[in-house]
């Protein structure tokens, strides 16, 4: 074995230090998620803590929220530029900080950022960050401007000189509706905090000053260089990606689509992320700040390809990021941005895409899943709740099981059902008994969303759906978006569809005697059954409102995300189709559909239908007729790269590089052009696809667009397409450097 | 009376052995073991009383029938989860909820996984489920939080679950969980009745969630019923196997299960789930005697053996449970001793990250195949058993007492192969440093409890125990600013003389809703219906003397959604307790967290009571057997062994030699069949008349 030894630096004590430092990390996350007042923190774990040089760059963070730690850099930066001589920085401070323009992803990622002092110097920061759904304001979804959005705090000091500030806690706590829960979770950081600053004083004794800045720069330059080799590694070349959302026009509420575009260009170790060609900035809350989309590329480049590096600042070094000014990922002040973190979600999505792809190339496997599904709930209820439950306490606001959505199939097994949420890798939802106690619900159903996981060789994780009663509430009110729009969810890889018809989220009014019914031992568990069984029927308000009520007895019913599939839907095992069925997790329609498996009534796979039903869709594909391939002589392929699991760049003999069907040989085209364009295409309307019509007027917009190989019809690609945004384009999703 | 000796005796069926102690009623106390037989283990627990009668010189007849109580701790339930070999569950459940054990919280998909690979988001699933999809029936019920009744069961659902799960599915066992069922086990109640009305002569193994907790959240709750049923069979099927040679024999005696809990209870009424653990258990009840006898307030216990680092806590002699605790990536509903691992011990693999140079200790582990390089079995990568014998530490003729030889050879030549050179380090300093890295990774591991329990590191007492402990202890100590180390002279055995010593001991743990002000009255009944429970549990368990009552209430601030449990000054509550206890947790609450993170204005619940009740057996204090007077007859050459960047001359002594109440100074090592007691310069071991080693830092 040879390396290079960084001889700089005891390696035993280094090692020693940089387990320490993130035991103590780890150590404050528990002090502040078992101190916070929010669900979504001690249970959801939205939180973080990590530790910083002295000049503000990251030096490692630990478990939790990804999107907090990349965001803390930037604060402490503006920090020490705006106050470090006016008020002074001193010891015994702790900064409240939450303006989205500075770092975070919207007012409600509350920061507070201690400096930790060392013989009379600064030497270091610690900051401890987690989500507080309140900071007064208008109510969610109703911003147009961040005026609108609660108090914008630019780095009050909560603790002044090793003591607790009362007054700016007071003023602070009484902007929110809430006080008693916003200061709990103010003082849940700033416990993190103290149990992180007595850490890493620990640590400079022991250590000593200097050796503990050297470490903190090893850390740094160890990410760096592991990022660079990560990189090297994958063949040169331009990954795109697209993902698309809707918003509602704020005059006539009506959904519009807009798009996030990701060009990822991998030379030598150097990666540049460019999202030229995304939307402009809206005229809602629905914009990510520069910040919050910088911190949502480090979250998809954490996930997806570092994932195995030091959570420092050094893994960024060999990314360089081109954005577009006052557009939808990148909006100008004073722009609303209250839904960043859905347009960061889209950032991740896009992002991971690329990297998925990347990864493909250079022929890894097991880190690669397709999407993990971005907010994609076309309207209806939303999951941000007013009033008050049985108890007459405040209705603790979000309810997250959005953290368990399905995760994208890979190229070995089917996605992970329910299985998390890509910015918290450790996350999870909660207990429906805990959820009862707290919340003026009850609960109907949680279960396995039939049909929620974008089909694929291999499918991805459904999400789950849930019914549920308002329960022991006088005032309940929840968040409400009209119908319609773009339902682009977690996209699918190599011809694995996309999920994003998968449910739709209303209320529901109850016909009359609920709980006489109730008693009878009558209640539906989705949504559908309610309808067909006249239970409930489906309600949509009149005049579009940003917030409805919830009367008592009403129903919600809810869903989350699936992950997207991986691979022709065709290749899949016709028992695991079965076996799908079995588990509740595909429809017979859609096992017929979409993957061509056809059964008989006691769901036994009838083989003869089945093969005659798969070849129908294959003929469908290739518009009825398939090419002969022409033969190549006898000239010897050889691959360059294989690129996409039906794709590989290559040549016969001396001849020129192209691209052929990995199935069937088929060349498609040379390998510096687009195989889209030479493949055959076709357009499929995504409610046919859904199955289901959207509540109220609301309709789909876009399509979906298959790309299949023209000889075997292996399906290439299917890609969410909306030329009102795009323009007429077969997006060139990989694009490779000869 | 000149009568024979009686004897009680614990069994601790680990992984390897299969320990035994045997106490007399004099106190004298003698420990063996034998090789643990997976495909029957009361096999193996036969073969070590066989062991333990030739070492008194008796049959193994003579020594069954002297026997008065046998109390068992075993891994069939840990080993059923683990290998998923358990029997054919079925459960039923409420409608609409069927998929709960599937969906797993989505946390289930990285329960019980080390950070490292949490991180790794793609490549992560979720665990194997116990039972498919289609033997779990849903069936028409509800009840609501407050335990009221909204959906009335619907009986002709259950009667088709149940024939569909038995004459269909072909299931033994049973497991039901309805919602809530914590807070109204009625429904639940009703389907037991079907079974045995329908089925009682199938001898259908029944689950039911609120039999094995009353507290509420469904996912563990349900997992904890379903796992139950899974494994029971099999526990019983052991526990009955055992009874049958016991009996064939003439035992006469009380045959007793230890549980996790962290105390006994007879096998009939046991569940099996809640034997989850019961080794460490035992190890932790007899810390717990120890730290009485020896007057330790706040003790530490951190066993070390070849792939896992235990750390355990008591604070006044009194454990926690873990709350949701994960077996085989399971989270479970069940009162189990808060005992937290990581991947860390001999097996543990160092390497150099070729890009970084980074030197990483675990957690990849050699396991037992191939093992350490110097076991010469084909491992070629260096371990910190490899880097403990190049440190002069372990004696490669006496390891697991002579029965197994270590290469110092192959040692050394994997960390110079894979650390020495390219760190351009000697093989020496190469293999401290790893040294230094675990015992860092092991003391960050000890810390992080410590605090977490509220307490100062520097206060606690190590107690050492595991194959290794007791050669890394002093540098975790030095670490941590602890002032004393403990190693028991029963460490080999640490688990099986806990056993041998414990009571019974039933716990119930029930979820509140109360907000302060408290109702004394209310409070006082939800206290005399735990203990009426438990003491009738007890009673069922063939405990007849007066149950001793401990309790505990978990308080919250009242937004926040976690709490922390603390023991209560007062059998029950007057006007005058029902509001000392809000200052109480105050000052607990500040303790934990510090000043300035109380928030009081926001005020007070109290979510969670927890009643233990201690049957309490008769004991003698443990007394040393047989008592040598000559230190130097203990002496048993020297070595070189590294400390501080030296190779010292360091005496070594076979411990079972040295006299009670010598005091050795360091460097020294002491050595027996199963233990290493590294003794560093500038600390000293002490042995006490017991046989237990001291070691001041």
């Amino acid at each position: 074995m040879t390396v290079v030894v960084d001889s700089a630096i005891d390696p035993i004590r280094f090692e020693i230090l940089a387990h320490r430092l993130w035991a103590i990390g780890e150590e404050g996350r528990i002090a502040l998620q078992r101190v916070t007042a929010s669900p979504i923190v001690a249970q959801g774990g939205e939180c973080m803590c990590s530790f910083y040089d002295a000049d503000g760059n990251m030096i490692l963070a630990c478990s939790g929220h990804l999107r907090f730690a990349a965001a803390t850099s930037d604060a402490i930066k503006r920090l020490i530029e705006w106050f470090d001589d006016e008020p002074g920085i001193n010891e015994g401070d702790e900064f409240i900080l939450n303006d989205p323009y500075v770092a975070g992803s919207h007012t409600y990622d509350i920061m507070q950022i201690a400096p930790i002092f060392w013989e009379g110097k600064r030497v270091a920061w610690v900051a401890s960050s987690s989500h507080t759904a309140d900071t007064g304001g208008v109510l969610r979804g109703a911003a147009t401007e961040i005026y609108h959005e609660g108090i914008r705090l630019l780095g009050l000091k909560i603790v002044e000189a090793g003591a607790f500030r009362e007054d700016v806690f007071k003023t602070i706590t009484e902007q929110c509706r809430d006080p008693e829960y916003v200061g709990m979770d103010i003082r849940s950081r700033t416990a993190a905090n103290n149990v992180c600053r007595a850490g890493y004083l620990e640590l400079l004794t022991r250590f000593g000053a200097d050796f503990v800045e050297a470490a903190g720069r090893r850390l740094i330059e160890d990410s760096s260089r592991m990022a660079r080799e990560k990189l090297t590694a994958i063949p040169n070349g331009t990954w795109r990606s697209r993902i698309y959302g809707t918003y509602r026009d704020p005059m006539t509420r009506r959904a519009m689509p807009y798009q996030v575009l990701c060009a990822a260009t991998k030379a030598g170790d150097q990666l540049t992320l460019d999202f030229t060609g995304s939307s402009g900035q809206l005229e809602n809350d629905q914009n990510s700040t520069l910040p919050s989309t910088m911190a949502h590329i480090m979250i998809a480049l954490t996930n997806r390809l570092f994932w195995d590096l030091p959570w420092s600042d050094g893994k960024m070094d060999p990314v360089r990021v081109i954005m577009p000014e006052r557009s939808v990922l990148n909006c100008t002040f004073p722009a609303a941005c209250g839904r960043s973190p859905r347009v960061g979600q889209y950032v991740v999505e896009a992002v991971s895409q690329c990297v998925s792809s990347m990864l493909f190339a250079a022929g890894e496997r097991e880190d690669i899943n397709a999407g993990w599904g971005s907010f994609w709930y076309l309207g209806g209820p939303g999951y941000f709740y007013g009033g008050h439950n049985a108890q007459g306490l405040p209705n603790p606001q979000g309810l997250y099981d959005t953290h368990g959505g399905g995760l994208g199939a890979t190229p070995l097994r089917d996605g992970v059902p329910s299985g998390g949420q890509q910015n918290i890798p450790s996350g999870g939802i909660s207990d429906i008994e805990r959820i009862e106690l707290q919340y003026p619900f009850l609960y109907l159903s949680r279960s396995h969303n039939i049909d929620g996981g974008g089909p694929g060789a291999h499918t991805g994780g459904a999400g789950t759906q849930r019914l549920l009663i308002a329960y022991g509430s006088q005032d309940l009110t929840v968040d409400f978006t009209p119908y319609g729009g773009l339902p682009h969810g977690a996209w699918g890889l190599f011809g694995g569809h996309p999920t994003g018809t998968g449910g739709t989220r209303s209320l529901l009014a109850p016909a009359a005697d609920v709980s006489g019914r109730l008693g009878r031992g009558d209640y539906p568990v989705t949504a559908d059954e309610a309808v067909a069984s006249g239970w409930a029927e489906l309600t949509v308000p009149a005049g579009n409102p940003g917030r409805i009520p919830v009367a008592e007895g009403s129903l919600l019913a809810d869903f989350t995300q699936g992950g997207g599939g991986y691979g022709d839907p065709l290749e899949r095992a016709e028992a695991s189709v079965v076996e799908d069925l079995r588990n509740g997790l595909v429809s017979v329609e859609q096992a017929g559909r979409i993957f061509g498996v056809v059964v008989d009534g006691s769901r036994t796979l009838d083989p003869t239908a089945t093969a005659q039903r798969r070849e129908e869709i294959r003929l469908l594909r290739v518009n009825g007729a398939r090419t002969v391939a022409p033969a190549h002589g006898d000239s010897e392929w050889a691959t360059r790269v294989r690129f996409h699991e039906y794709l590989e760049a290559g040549a016969y003999g001396s001849g020129r590089d192209v691209i052929r069907c990995v199935e069937c040989g088929t060349v498609v085209c040379d390998a510096t052009q687009n195989y889209k364009q030479h493949v055959v295409r076709r357009e499929l309307s995504l409610g046919e696809l859904a199955g289901r019509r959207l509540p109220g007027d609301g309709e789909y917009i876009g399509a979906l667009v298959e790309y299949a190989c023209p000889t075997c019809a292996v399906l290439l690609a299917a890609d969410i397409s909306c030329p009102e945004v795009s323009g007429e384009d077969d997006l060139w999703d990989i694009q490779l450097v000869s | 009376m000149t009568g024979e000796v009686r004897y009680t005796i614990g069994i601790d069926i680990g992984g390897t052995f299969t320990d035994l102690t045997m106490v007399t009623e004099q106190g004298i106390t003698q420990s063996t073991k034998a090789p643990t037989t997976p495909d029957d283990f009361s096999i193996g627990v036969m073969d070590a009383l066989a062991e333990a009668a030739g070492i008194n010189g008796i049959t193994l007849d003579e020594l069954v029938r002297r026997t008065d109580v046998l109390k068992n701790g075993s891994t069939v339930a840990t080993n059923a989860l683990l290998t998923r070999e358990g029997t054919r569950v079925g459960l039923i459940t409420t409608r609409g909820f069927e998929d709960t054990v599937f969906i797993m919280r989505a946390v289930g998909r990285v329960d019980g996984l080390p950070a490292e690979e949490v991180r790794r988001i793609a490549y992560v699933d979720k665990p194997q489920p116990l039972l498919p999809r289609d033997r779990v029936m849903g069936v028409h019920e509800r009840i609501d939080c407050q335990g009221r009744v909204v959906v009335p069961v619907n009986i002709e659902d259950i009667a088709a679950a149940i024939e569909r799960l038995v004459e269909i599915e072909g299931v033994d066992s049973i497991a039901v969980s309805f919602l809530h069922a914590w807070r109204n086990p009625d429904h639940e109640h009703v389907v037991r009745r079907m079974i045995d009305e329908r089925y009682g002569d199938r001898n259908i193994f029944v689950s039911l969630s609120s039999d094995l907790s009353r507290e509420a959240g469904e996912y563990a709750r349900t997992n904890t019923a379903v796992a139950n049923a899974f494994v029971g069979p099999a526990v019983h099927r052991y526990l009955g196997r055992l009874s049958e040679r016991l009996s064939l024999l003439g035992f006469s005696g009380r045959l007793l299960v230890m549980q996790g809990n962290g105390g006994l209870a007879s096998i009939d009424h046991a569940a099996p789930i809640s034997t989850l653990q019961s080794g460490p258990a035992g190890g932790m009840f007899g810390a717990a005697l120890m730290s009485e006898a020896m007057g330790h307030r706040v003790v530490v216990t951190a066993d070390m053996g070849g792939t896992s680092f235990d750390v355990g806590i008591l604070s006044d002699g009194v454990w926690k449970y873990a709350d949701e605790p994960i077996f085989a990536r399971l989270r479970m509903l069940q009162p189990i001793i808060d005992i937290r691992s990581i991947g860390a011990g001999g097996g543990t693999i160092a390497r150099i990250d070729p890009i970084t140079t980074r030197m990483s200790v675990g957690p990849q582990s050699a396991g037992a195949q191939p093992g350490p390089a110097c076991y010469d079995a084909g491992g070629t990568e260096p371990t910190v058993t490899d880097c403990n014998l190049v440190l002069g530490y372990l004696d490669p003729d006496f390891f697991l007492g002579g029965r197994k030889s270590l290469s110092v050879e192959r040692a050394e030549q994997a960390i110079r192969a894979n650390l020495a050179e390219p760190l351009g380090l000697s093989v020496l300093e190469s293999a401290a440093g790893v040294f230094d890295i675990i015992n860092s990774k092991m003391s960050d591991l000890i810390r992080r409890e410590v605090v977490r329990n509220g307490e100062v590191p520097a206060e606690c007492v190590l107690y050492a125990f595991g194959g290794a402990g007791a050669i890394h202890a002093t540098s975790w100590a030095r670490e941590l600013g602890m002032s004393q180390i403990v190693i028991a002279n029963t460490s080999p055995v640490f688990s099986a003389h806990g056993i041998a010593m414990s009571d019974f001991l039933r716990t119930r743990l029930a979820t509140l809703t109360y907000v302060a002000p408290f109702d004394p009255a209310q409070l006082n009944r939800d206290l005399d219906t735990l203990e009426d429970d438990l003491a009738m549990e007890l009673a069922k368990d063939g405990f007849n003397g007066t149950p001793v009552f401990k309790r505990y209430v978990t308080m919250h601030f009242l937004r926040q959604t976690t709490g922390e449990e603390m023991p209560l000054p007062w059998d029950r509550f007057d006007g005058k307790a029902a509001r000392g206890v809000e200052d109480l947790y105050v000052e607990h609450y500040r303790r934990l967290y510090g000043a300035g993170a109380a928030y009081e204005k926001s005020g007070l619940a109290m979510s969670r009571i927890r009643v233990d009740a201690v049957g309490a057996i008769d004991r003698r204090a443990a007394e040393q057997s047989s008592v040598p007077t000559i230190l130097d007859e203990a002496r048993h050459g020297s070595r070189r062994a590294y400390f501080d960047g030296d190779l010292l001359d360091t005496v070594v002594y076979r411990k079972d030699r040295v006299p009670a109440g010598s005091t050795i100074a360091g460097p020294a090592i002491l050595e027996s069949e199963l233990t290493t007691i590294v003794v560093a310069p500038g600390t000293s071991a002490e042995i006490d008349a017991l046989g237990n080693v001291v070691v001041t830092v």
